[in-house]
């Protein structure tokens, strides 16, 4: 229906997730009306997220390129104390709860076989390394409560389990088959301050 | 078919939809069937479930439950995952569309129920726990998920058990093993507490039908009493002891093969009548009447359950019954909002709300 770079701009638009297509055409034409420095910046954002945000090369979440990520730069952080979650996303979560002053291991997903993702495909070797390194005494697992994220965290332990250091999972209370992202942050802090020692 | 169809059944009672075979009469409980269950009760090929030439097609329901109105709707695509909403909220759980909306559906493929493969028979206990037990409707959901994780691993194993396959296999065999106790536990209380059912829905369903001079073989009577006595429904797993240790015991072959080859997705429910295996060994008359105990048995203890009957959907169900067994029916069936398809007359002793021929709910025809 539409042609040159405003079928382009949609057809980018719909690609993302949770953009159907009427929504893409929705924003296109918002995008040709509003003035051409917001575009601009818009557009700028974009190339900038790309080009100066990376992965902390400590701890996996996201960072400016080239830096350790917020939480691992703030020397207040508790070294001791290792929170492991799933994705950047999750991290936010847990810092909303204002109880955990530690730091975080992203792991970049969970255990699922039906996508592809083995333990090779997680970082689950740099957390090992890590534990011994940062001189961790407590590793608490943070992973959705849903099936993959329950494995997850059962692999984890058994992998952590010759390693000195104390594995905990968050305590249940969290809607079964969620993910952390969407929890409330009181759930979330409940379910942190309630974790329990696992046993591989 | 149709393009677009609706249609207002009475609030209470049977609403008898009419119509010729072929007119769509089926389709119309399919599509609310699926609403429950996102699945139909005739085919597992979506294809045929979506009208030919389009992509998708969409049902919406509106229901009142306690007198608060519930909108439930589903899309299916030919291909791709199926999105259900209820209030417009999604649903990704079966479990919670069952609650939503329960519905019991006797058709004419539930012969299959006794005669068909055991996936039958645990779809006819795990659609009822889906309704009856959140827990269980849990381990359902996460059951189905977890094999099929495990396959995906199995497969990527390429026959070979090599150290870290084996370690994550630890992992998954260890929820398999608990949600698989859990649905195996569920479904046996299921079944014990379904026996008494099946038992009096059995026998007066037989001896109407053997009253009526039906072709229904008389059961020698054993010991157990006159004919349709000595029903049994036992639950059969596939494994003994606990799961893990049999998981554990199977674990070469289940690589060697790539599948897995114990757990609740190999049980099997068997009836037995008068000791004979009904599956194999019991006439196509006992077949029907037990195919039609076993439905009645569900609706009846889910009625009894939720303090209100599901939806009833009953597809051309009385065309294959001789008299004697459609008023059995009929008697038992507790009162309730009820669809009925029928391309005869109105079956005798049906009393009926409401009539609707199926060739007037169109909106729109199909080319
Ligand atoms: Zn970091």
């Amino acid at each position: 229906m539409y042609t040159g770079p405003l079928r382009a701009l949609i057809d980018e638009l719909g690609r993302l997730p949770g953009i159907g297509p009427k929504s893409a055409q929705r924003i296109a034409f918002h995008v040709l009306k509003i003035p051409g420095e917001d575009a601009g910046r818009l557009a700028a954002a974009i190339l900038a997220v790309k080009e100066r945000t990376t992965l902390c090369s400590r701890c996996f979440n996201v960072a400016e390129a080239g830096e350790l990520c917020d939480v691992c730069s703030d020397e207040r952080r508790d070294p001791t104390v290792l929170c492991v979650v799933e994705d950047p996303r999750d991290i936010v979560a847990v810092e909303r709860t204002q109880q955990f002053r530690g730091r975080y291991h992203v792991l970049q997903g969970a255990l699922n076989p039906l996508e592809g993702v083995g333990p090779d495909q997680l970082r689950v070797r740099e957390l090992l390394e890590r534990v011994g390194a940062e001189g961790a005494k407590e590793v608490i697992l943070c992973t959705n409560p849903n099936l993959e994220g329950e494995a997850t965290a059962m692999y984890l332990a058994r992998m952590l389990g010759p390693l000195e250091v104390t594995v905990t999972r968050i305590a249940s209370g969290l809607p079964v088959g969620g993910d952390l992202e969407y929890a409330d942050e009181l759930t979330l802090g409940r379910a942190l301050e309630g974790r329990r020692q696992v046993t591989a | 078919m149709f393009v677009e169809a609706a249609l207002e059944p009475a609030s209470a009672g049977t609403t008898v939809i009419e119509g010729p075979n072929g007119a769509g009469k089926t389709t119309v409980l399919e599509a609310v069937a699926f609403l429950g269950t996102q699945r139909s009760f005739r085919t597992t090929d979506r294809e045929a479930i979506v009208r030919a030439g389009a992509t998708s097609a969409v049902i919406r329901a509106e229901l009142a439950r306690d007198g608060t109105p519930v909108l439930v709707e589903a899309e299916l695509p030919t291909s791709g995952r199926v999105r259900s909403q209820v209030n417009r909220q999604p649903v990704r759980d079966r479990r919670d569309l069952s609650r939503a909306v329960p519905v019991t559906v006797f058709s004419p493929d539930d012969l299959a129920v006794v005669r068909g493969a055991p996936g039958n028979r645990r779809d006819l206990l795990d659609d009822t726990l889906r309704i009856l037990d959140v827990r269980a409707g849990l381990a359902l959901d996460q059951l189905d998920r977890v094999l099929r994780q495990r396959a995906a691993l199995l497969r990527q194993a390429g026959g070979r058990l090599a150290p870290e396959v084996a370690t994550t296999l630890d992992v998954w065999d260890e929820r398999l093993a608990t949600v698989g106790a859990t649905v195996a536990e569920a479904r046996t209380e299921l079944v014990t507490a379904l026996a008494p059912f099946v038992v009096t829905g059995y026998s007066s369903l037989a001896q109407e039908g053997v009253a009526a001079g039906s072709s229904l073989t008389s059961t020698p009577a054993g010991p157990g009493g006159p004919a349709g006595s000595g029903v049994v429904l036992t639950y059969r797993s596939s494994w003994t002891g606990d799961l893990a240790s049999a998981l554990a015991s199977r674990r070469d072959e289940d690589v060697r093969r790539g599948v897995t080859t114990t757990g609740p997705h190999r049980d099997d429910l068997e009836v037995r009548l008068a000791g004979r295996d009904t599956r194999t060994q019991a006439s196509q008359g006992e077949q029907r009447s037990l195919a039609l105990a076993l439905r009645l048995a569900v609706h009846r203890l889910v009625t009894e359950r939720l303090g209100a009957p599901p939806l009833l959907l009953l597809d051309d169900v009385f065309s294959e019954l001789d008299p004697g067994r459609s008023r059995a029916l009929v008697a038992a069936l507790p009162q309730g909002q009820a669809l009925l398809t029928t391309a005869g007359p109105v079956p005798a002793g049906v009393a009926f709300a409401a009539r609707v021929d199926v060739r007037t709910i169109g909106r729109r025809a199909a080319p």
